[in-house]
Formats: C-alpha cells, structure tokens, sequence
C-alpha cells in the first residue's frame, strides 16, 4: 500500500468527521459537495501509475471546484490549480528530455513551485475569504494537498537523477523552514481566528515539506505522520472552530488545552511522533538542522493555545466526533509502526 | 516537416488565446492547438492519442465558438505584453526545444514548451471565464502530449484524458460568485 493511499483512507474519515463536527449552520451538502470531488481527484491521484494522470487530476479537481458556486470569481479561484498543472507540466518535460543536468535542477524547482502552488503554501499562498463560512483554501492545503504531495513527491524521486534529488530536499527543507516559522507566528499574531488556522496548516506543511526533504526513511515516515495528523486532525477541528458571530465564547476548559496539545504536536499525539522522527532523521544527514527544528518546535505552543480556544464546548454527535479525532490521534501518536508499515515506510 | 508546421501551428493557437478576449479568437487558437498537437504527437504516439488531442481540441473549439464574448477581439488596447509573451515564448520555446536539448522529437518539446509556458501565463492575468477555461483546454492539450516525451510507451488514458478534460471545460456553465 502507498502512502496517497493510506491518506486517501484518512481522506474518507476525515469527510465523515469534518460532516460530524461542522457547526449546525454550516451546509453539509456544500461539504459533500466539494470533498466528493476532492475525494474523486485523490483517489485517481492516489492510484495513479504515472505523474501525468496525477497533474490531470490535479487541473480536472481545480475546474471543477472553482465552477462550484464560491464567494470569489471563476478566474480566482482557477488561477492557482492552472499554475500548478504548469509548473508540475514543465517539470514533468524537463525530466524527459535529454540535455544539460541544469534542466533536471529546474525540473525540481518545478516540482517544489507546482507543489506549492496547488498546496498554497509559501510562497503562492491562496487569497483567503476569511468572511464566509466556505473556505475553499482549506480543501487543498487540509485535504487534497497531502494525496498530492505524497504522489508528486514521491513519483518526482524517481524521475529526477540523486543530483538533482538532492536539490529538491535541499529546497524543500528551505521552504519547510519558512513556512514553518512564518505559518506559526503568522498564527499566533494574526487578529482573525480563521486566518490564524489557515496559517497553521502552512506551518504543519513546514514539517511535511522538511520531513520530504530529509531523504532518509525517517524524514518520509514524519512527513506522512504530519500529513496525517492535518487529514485527520486539524481539518476537521478548523471546521468545528467555526462557529456564526458570538456563538462560541472563546473559554479555557479542559477539552481547549488538550486540543491545543494535539494542535501542538504535544505527546501522545501523532504530531509528537512526527517531531521525533523528523529530529532523528535530521541528526542523520545534518545534526544542526536538528537544532532549528527543535527551535522551531516551540513557535508551534503559542498559536496552539490561541487555536485551541477557538473551539467551543461539544455536545452530542459534535462531541463523539470529537472524541474519535483524539483517539485517532493519540493512537497514532503511541503506535505509528502499523501506519508507517501500510505506507510502506 | 509535418511535426514542425505542427509545432508552428500549436505555437499559433496558444497565441491567438493570449491575444484574443473574443470567441472566434478563443475558439480558432483552441482549434490550431487541437489540430498542432494532433501532428508533433502523431510519429512518437498511438494513432489513437493523436487523434483524440485534435478531437478534444475541436470539440473545444467548437463548444467555444457557442458562447463567450462575441467577435474575435484580437489584440484590443494594452496588448503589448501579450505580444511580448508571444514572441519571447516562442522564441525561449524554440532555444530549448532545438538547442539546449538533443535528440528526436524536437517539434513536440518545443510545442509542449510554448503551450503550456504561454497558457499558465495567460491564466495569470485573465478575469474573463471564456479566456480562462480556453486556457484550460489548451494547457491540458499540451499535458497530455507531453507524456508522449517519456522513455517508455505513453499511457493511452492519459491522452483521452486530457482530450476530455479539454472538450468538458468548454461545456462548464458558470454561477454567479455568491458574494462580492
């Protein structure tokens, strides 16, 4: 079993509980509507035998997304699938065709812009609509993007010769690092509750792309514990903190401080398990690089805390839901070997 | 000498969308890429995937011609840079195509090159939905004849993939944004 697929299974629970956990006025058929075709483009993205057929449905999800009704123009919202498919597309020509080894380095700069173009990350950050309950940005960088990244990422290895593989780690952790330390502070200073979310999935991609770039098992093995732990965790957690003007008083209880944990990437959850093995792979190929990640661990405390009260009390089927995420998340915290071992990590 | 009137004619097509607001235009370029990928993927690729890029193009072309801003409205005022990007494409296209890379199949690397550097270009500064989803058609045109450049034999699914996504995209009828 490969990675995409292992979160394309995460993709269909993640659905089910982001359908259980979205607040009453939030339109379950827009939700079903629009993770269909998500759910539609990931498991061709996440079957898929060549990286052709990953960059159709990659451009086929973002037509078809962009002419359901949204709150920004057509062209907007078409514009970022469009640059990918571009990027990915020329990428894809550079790796064919026989010439200088320079063609292959920019077949990874490719790679990383067409990555995260689709992805919206640093530095093609989507325009956000903060004022509507929809936010599309949140389905690419939260759902769609990790069967994304686990395909390209990890077809592109394969096509680009370890010259060049070298480079495209090398640019990955760069753009790991950035997005990491821009997307948490980002969210920690950022007035509006819903872009502070949105910056938090910038910063777990900081540590998927890091844990891409590591090449060794370890970095691969964090990477898809991070992108699990955003399948499963905080998607579905950034629809249930969304709640109509006044009607979640941002409190401290005991449920705050534990999703704030899990947020954080604090044990027992997935993402601490994350972080160990990104540090031990770190320490493998350049001890150093060890140290700014666990310095960089610590921006992940305060815009937890903040996002953490973002989220009011659950009652009924909200707080089943909401139960079945930590459980989720703490058992792949405890024991990720089973989950590493189906991905073939 | 075919593949390469191929390559000029994609190269044609994908500058008439960056040149043109108008349905003629839109639907005249989408046609000449159609038909110009149809010829530089013919010698390295199925019969079949050559045949159903033209025919995607053309249903495009001609679903294009159906609706969308009226006229051909080519070149209007302040399209300078579009003429630019024409023009430097093409030519940045032709240098890597024929120069700086080697081996057969020239025509299709510098028609994918031109299409698909012109077609992300222009879907940076298009607001018009017509002009966008033309876009659209021509770029997933020049995806799928890429793969006709890999090593092994190129996957027939990815052809009359991109054949479909191109004549669906014109098909697409678009609402109103909900909010400003």
């Amino acid at each position: 079993m490969s990675p995409s697929l292992v979160l394309l299974a995460a993709g269909v629970l993640s659905l089910v509980l982001a359908a259980a956990l979205a607040p009453p006025a939030f339109s379950r058929r827009d939700l079903a509507a629009q993770g269909g075709v998500a759910l539609v483009a990931m498991a061709v993205m996440a079957v898929a035998t060549s990286l052709d057929v990953v960059i159709l449905a990659l451009l086929a999800a973002g037509i078809v997304r962009a002419a359901l009704a949204g709150p920004r123009d057509f062209a907007t919202r078409v514009r970022a699938p469009v640059v990918a498919t571009a990027l990915l597309s020329l990428a894809v020509v550079f790796t064919r065709v026989q010439g200088p080894d320079l063609l292959e380095r920019f077949a990874a700069v490719g790679v990383v812009g067409g990555l995260a173009a689709a992805v919206g990350v640093l530095p093609f950050i989507h325009p956000r609509d903060s004022d509507v309950a929809a936010e599309p940005d949140a389905v690419w960088i939260g759902f769609l993007g990790p069967v994304l990244a686990a395909a390209v990422l990890l077809r592109a290895r394969e096509l680009l010769s370890p010259d060049s593989g070298s480079d495209l780690g090398a640019m990955l952790i760069g753009l790991g690092l950035l997005n990491m330390v821009w997307g948490t502070l980002a969210a920690w200073l950022t007035q509006r509750d819903s872009a502070a979310w949105h910056y938090s999935f910038m910063a777990d991609w900081g540590l998927a792309l890091c844990g891409f770039g590591i090449t060794v098992v370890e970095g691969r093995s964090a990477a898809l514990l991070v992108l699990l732990g955003i399948v499963l965790g905080r998607f579905p957690l950034q629809l249930a903190a969304r709640q109509p003007a006044g009607g979640g008083a941002a409190v401290d209880r005991p449920i705050n401080f534990l999703l704030a944990a899990l947020l954080a990437g604090s044990a027992p959850f997935a993402g601490f398990a994350a972080r160990v093995l990104l540090l031990k792979g770190a320490v493998q190929i350049y001890w150093p690089l060890a140290v700014v990640l666990a310095i960089g661990f610590l921006l992940y405390l305060p815009p937890s805390l903040r996002l953490g009260r973002t989220l009011s009390r659950p009652r009924g089927r909200r707080a089943f839901a909401l139960a079945v995420v930590l459980v989720i998340n703490v058992a792949a915290g405890l024991y990720p070997l089973p989950i590493l071992s189906l991905a073939g990590s | 000498m075919i593949e390469a009137g191929g390559a000029v004619l994609a190269w044609f097509g994908a500058s008439l969308i960056v040149l043109s607001d108008g349905r003629r235009g839109l639907a005249l370029g989408l046609g000449c890429i159609g038909l110009g990928m149809c010829a530089v993927v013919w010698p390295a690729g199925p019969g079949l995937a050559a045949g159903a890029l033209a025919l995607g193009g053309l249903i495009a072309a001609v679903q294009r011609l159906r609706n969308g801003s009226p006229g051909w409205a080519i070149m209007p005022a302040g399209s300078t840079p579009q003429l630019v990007l024409c023009v430097g494409a093409g030519l940045l296209s032709l240098w890597i195509g024929a120069s700086v890379t080697s081996g057969g199949g020239a025509s299709l690397r510098i028609a994918v090159l031109a299409v698909i550097g012109m077609m992300g270009a222009r879907v940076l500064g298009a607001r018009q939905p017509d002009v966008v989803l033309s876009c659209v058609a021509g770029l997933v045109l020049a995806v799928a004849a890429a793969s006709s450049l890999a090593a092994s034999s190129p996957e027939t699914v990815v052809f009359l993939g991109g054949a479909v996504i191109a004549a669906t995209s014109s098909f697409i009828r678009l609402r109103e944004p909900s909010a400003a």
